[in-house]
């Protein structure tokens, strides 16, 4: 499997710097051959896998389109007949337009994402890269804090953000989430992961270590960061029960906040609108995924340590 | 091994730490301690003042018993009945023997599932990009559109899964979310397939970074495919694997979106996981100590799940 | 060290900390903590364009004042948040109060306004004085929550297919006749009913959990009898198979299969009656009839109750404009709200325009208007109003969950009663020793 990942790239490279002879020839297109063959072999299941990842969303667009009375329809018509365009323009142009609160989710899940990267960042490389007294004990401490179930937080930190003078203020949102424990577990363990040649090499010709984590380090990294920006994204953008505890005027409604306009007074989803307005959340995050995870294949080229 | 190109040449105002590591000069390898706190300074103060602090009152709440609406003035100090009430409480038991179920087998699988598809959407496959962002899908979609769908694929009489084994000639389908011995295998099922993405894409973000000259070296040895994942790929994913387990097992005790909404804890309580119990005795009956108590205990757990995990990966990675 | 003080003194020293950050950010918040608005801040969880909107606007035209409506999802993690933006003192004038348990919690520990001389001062509002029906909760005898609706249960009637089946409209009937009955309604491809009414309620009205000597009062047999009656029509095939209730939802959404025709008879409420009159997102062909709830030997309660409970903060610092609000809503604001199926708590719109409110615009395409009339009104349905909240979300989970396990034929109604009995006066002991 890995003979596929890694090393393919790089011998069809060698292959070329053999003379051609015929028989080089030969085998290489008998590789080439073979490589696709393998290419479809493995494309083929993977794609009939990813069915059964698409349905979810297929349903969603698929619901968007309904009224309410089809949505919950059995058996379900998958492409909905008449496909209604009233759902969107509810959530989008209604009273209880969610464009608002999208600003809100941007703003907050852009400050969030930016703050995240840099302090995880840091962190992370501080408890791989550093010995110093008590760095095992503040990491224990970390991992701690993250297990310890989230859903206790909310009523504390309620208490606490209003003492603050924080609650209802999209800061509330966005400080705690700019300084995450999982974020800079992850960074840790990408950077513990590295060689520490680079960086005693570069202490000797004199570099600061400031210089030696953003030059060496972080251009290292960057395949992870992505990483962790995406999550951080996801996070923000999908987080509902922190806003709903902190937040109350509706004019600072997130995204998820926004969707509980679209149910009635039981509680339950009013599935046409509820979907039409996770359409319209879900595009952003996947404009940021189809960013960022080209990172992961750009980095084997652009590490810089050969 | 030397270093050449990273390095540029000096750009405007350097921060603060420069000067520092001038004068730790005399022994290169060893920066100074406080070089190592500077770094974790920003992080550390912000996970101190916002969720630390909130998070000590947890830890102060569970020796108490507080209703919420009561206000703050209304927090009793009762010492360790919650603690004493846990341990004689069957619902937490039986829901503490359910989690173990469901992480220990969810978790697991996760992990396997998500390093496959990494090493496959690592290589060369037709469509490499869309296929990446369809396996996230489930970790991005709302628990809404994943839960309406399940719920239609493990219908008991007209899913898809219970038609196929129909089809093949099986007689006694199972009952999925209408039964309570299948609840909990449907929801493993499902926390796989919508965690798998999640592995895989933190699994490619570290494929990344493998080291490509000992796979050079590998090779000129002439060590087989199976050779050099078992010694390389899989040694240097070590720590990416540690952070999946240890985050999974985390996600796999706090989580309950998924139970909320499909199962709400049920057939009965055949569902009802350690966190959904906490979610009952808090957001539901406003045992705010209770709660409080069960997440302590959640707590004790997963630690020490997280340092068995920690002991077994030590010095089983390519640097450390 | 009591944990009160550990926490303020945590929150001291993190203010210290984050003071810098926070003062530098405050341009960045509503801060409906620190300055009360001029305008009268009312929650409640009815989505404001069912209704609340209108009346709203309607006070505000009647006296000048400003409201602001906000809508809270009545779940339980709407209800959470309601519960810390009160504790928290949040800017909240009036809300409101759906479930019970919500209620006992409220109540109890003084975040309702003490409304009792108000309500005893004003003739109009003396139904809510009554102590033998109640439509007020009281603590200690002292008014703090008035309901604003009446909720009556029926069971409505899919005409079509009860025509079909050949069986007259029941005026009033017994349980017995209502199990012949759906027996009867049932064909190959549909079920005669969607579930069974809580006949232990019929028999034995309000706070029919608890047994007048304390403790769980399900060790009587009317609890047996229901959970029997639910099982044995499911068995049969009269009823709706509940595996297949649990593993579609079906309890969010019941409207569906009864506007496709898959049962004939639907135990509901009349706040399900706006999914019947609505042409473009629930169509259907078919008229919708109502009948009362069966009655039993034993008793002849109809099982619903008033609700939607109205409070006042008592942190409000405009309690006189809270109070003319609240009684500008359970009087001569109510009709705005008849539209999502609440009838006024009192009787102050005449019951024609009731009628002509929760049918909807064109009453006869939809419903057999006077068998509403006669439901509703002129058999007169005995409601009531649960006085004991002890332990509510326990039992009430419990016996949800074993009903489950029994109606999907995991469990036998006895050992499924026998379970609630238990853990229901388990909870119930719990609940008295710490209060």
């Amino acid at each position: 499997m890995t003979e596929t990942t890694l090393d393919a790239p790089r011998r069809s490279a060698a292959s070329s710097a053999v003379p051609a002879t015929t028989d080089a020839a030969d085998r290489a297109r008998q590789r080439r051959r073979r490589r696709r063959t393998r290419r479809w072999a493995v494309g083929v299941p993977l794609w009939i896998l990813a069915i059964a990842f698409l349905a979810p969303f297929a349903w969603m667009l698929s619901t968007s389109f309904k009224n309410e009375l089809d949505a919950y329809a059995v058996p379900m018509e998958w492409i909905p007949s008449p496909a209604e365009l009233s759902n969107y323009t509810t959530v989008l142009f209604g009273e209880d337009s969610i464009l608002p609160a999208f600003a809100n989710s941007v703003f907050v899940a852009l400050l969030r994402v930016a703050g995240e990267l840099v302090t995880a960042t840091m962190a992370g490389y501080a408890f791989a890269r550093f010995t110093f007294k008590g760095r095992d004990k503040v990491f224990l401490l970390y991992l701690a804090t993250a297990i310890i179930p989230a859903q206790l937080l909310l009523v504390p930190r309620f208490i606490y953000f209003q003492q603050l003078g924080l609650y209802d203020t999209l800061w509330a949102l966005i400080l705690p989430g700019m300084f995450t424990v999982l974020g800079t577990f992850l960074m840790r363990q990408f950077f513990v992961a590295q060689p520490s040649e680079f960086a005693e090499a570069a202490r000797m010709d004199g570099a600061s270590e400031w210089r030696i984590f953003t030059r060496i380090y972080v251009p290292l990294a960057s395949p992870v960061m992505a990483a962790l920006g995406i999550l951080a994204f996801v996070w923000s953008w999908n987080d509902y029960e922190t806003p709903l505890v902190l937040i109350s005027s509706p004019e600072m409604y997130t995204l998820p906040l926004s969707l509980t306009s679209f149910t009635n007074e039981q509680g339950a989803l009013s599935p046409g609108l509820a979907m039409a307005a996770s359409v319209v959340t879900i595009v952003p995050v996947l404009v940021v995924f189809l960013l960022l995870q080209r990172r992961f294949v750009q980095a084997l080229t652009h590490t810089g340590i050969k | 091994m030397t270093l050449t190109p990273p390095l540029a040449p000096p750009a405007a105002p350097t921060p603060a730490p420069t000067t520092a590591t001038r004068t730790g000069r005399g022994n290169p390898s060893l920066p100074k301690p406080w070089i190592g706190w500077a770094f974790l300074a920003p992080n550390l103060l912000g996970v101190l003042a916002f969720t630390l602090i909130p998070l000590l009152s947890v830890v102060g709440l569970s020796f108490t018993s507080w209703n919420l609406v009561s206000g703050l003035e209304g927090i009793e100090f009762v010492g360790l009945q919650n603690f004493l009430d846990l341990a004689v409480d069957p619902g937490f038991w039986n829901a503490a023997l359910r989690t173990v179920v469901y992480a220990g087998i969810s978790v697991p699988l996760t992990v396997l599932g998500g390093l496959g598809l990494a090493l496959l959407l690592n290589g060369d496959v037709p469509g490499r990009a869309v296929l990446r962002v369809i396996f996230f899908l489930p970790y991005i979609v709302t628990v809404v559109a994943i839960g309406m769908v399940w719920l239609m694929i493990l219908n008991p009489s007209a899913g898809l899964v219970n038609q196929t084994l129909a089809a093949f000639g099986l007689q006694d389908v199972p009952g999925w979310f209408a039964s309570s011995h299948w609840a909990l295998p449907a929801l493993i099922l499902i926390a796989i397939w919508s965690g798998v993405g999640y592995a895989s894409m933190i699994y490619l973000s570290a494929l990344s970074d493998a080291p490509t000259q000992l796979y050079e070296a590998a090779e000129v040895d002439g060590a087989g495919a199976w050779t050099r994942f078992r010694t390389i790929t899989w040694p240097s994913l070590m720590p990416t694997t540690v952070f999946l387990l240890v985050t999974l097992f985390i996600g796999a005790s706090q989580g309950f979106g998924l139970i909320a909404l499909i199962t709400a804890g049920g057939p009965g309580d055949a569902t009802t996981v350690v966190s959904y119990y906490m979610y009952q005795n808090g957001f539901q009956f406003y045992r705010f100590g209770y709660a409080a108590a069960i997440g302590m205990a959640t707590f004790v757990g997963v630690l020490a799940l997280t340092v068995l995990t920690w002991r077994a990966q030590r010095g089983r990675t390519l640097h450390d | 060290m009591t944990p009160r003080t550990t926490l303020s003194r945590r929150a001291l020293l993190g203010a210290a900390a984050g003071a810098g950050a926070a003062a530098a950010l405050s341009g960045c918040g509503s801060g409906s903590t620190g300055s009360p608005s001029t305008t009268l801040q009312v929650w409640g969880g009815v989505p404001a364009a069912n209704g609340p909107q209108e009346l709203v606007d309607g006070f505000t035209a009647a006296t000048g004042e400003q409201v602001t409506y906000t809508r809270f999802v009545n779940d339980d993690r709407g209800n959470l948040k309601v519960d810390t933006a009160l504790q928290g003192g949040v800017d909240i004038d009036v809300y409101f109060t759906y479930a019970a348990q919500n209620m006992a919690l409220r109540a109890g520990s003084g975040m309702a306004l003490d409304l009792t001389d108000r309500v005893r001062a004003d003739p109009e509002l003396a139904p809510y004085l009554d102590t033998t029906a109640p439509r007020a909760t009281m603590v200690d005898g002292r008014i703090v929550a008035l309901a604003t609706a009446r909720e009556p249960h029926f069971l409505l009637f899919n005409e079509s297919l009860r025509e079909q089946a050949g069986i007259e409209l029941p005026r009033a009937w017994t349980v017995d006749e209502f199990a012949a009955t759906v027996r009867e309604l049932a064909g190959p491809d549909r079920y005669g009913t969607y579930s069974v009414p809580d006949t232990a309620r019929v028999s034995l009205g309000a706070n029919y959990w608890y047994a007048p000597e304390g403790g769980s009062n399900f060790d009587d047999p009317a609890f047996l009898e229901w959970m029997q009656l639910g099982r044995s029509l499911i068995d049969d095939g009269a009823a709706y198979p509940w595996t297949e209730v649990l593993a579609r939802q079906l309890e969010a959404y019941q409207q569906t299969p009864f506007l496709q025709g898959e049962f004939v008879v639907w135990p509901t409420a009349p706040f399900n009656l706006r999914y019947l009159n609505n042409a473009e997102d629930y169509p259907h062909d078919f008229l919708v009839a109502a009948a009362p709830t069966p009655t039993t030997a034993r008793g002849d309660w109809n099982g619903g109750s008033f609700n939607n409970f109205i409070m006042i903060n008592p942190r409000s610092t405009k309690i006189d404009l809270a109070w003319e609000f609240v009684r500008y809503w359970v009087t001569d604001g109510a009709g705005p709200m008849l539209g999502g199926g609440k009838i006024p708590a009192l009787d102050v719109l005449p019951d024609e325009d009731v009628l002509a409110g929760v049918l909807g615009e064109e009453p006869e395409q939809w419903f057999d208007v006077e068998s509403f009339r006669r439901t509703l009104f002129t058999d007169e349905p005995k409601l009531m109003t649960d006085t004991i909240l002890s332990a509510v979300p326990e039992i009430s989970l419990v016996s949800e969950q074993q009903r489950n396990l029994c109606w999907i034929g995991e469990k036998s109604p006895a050992d499924a009663v026998a379970s609630i009995d238990a853990l229901a006066d388990a909870a119930i002991r719990r609940y008295e020793r710490q209060a």
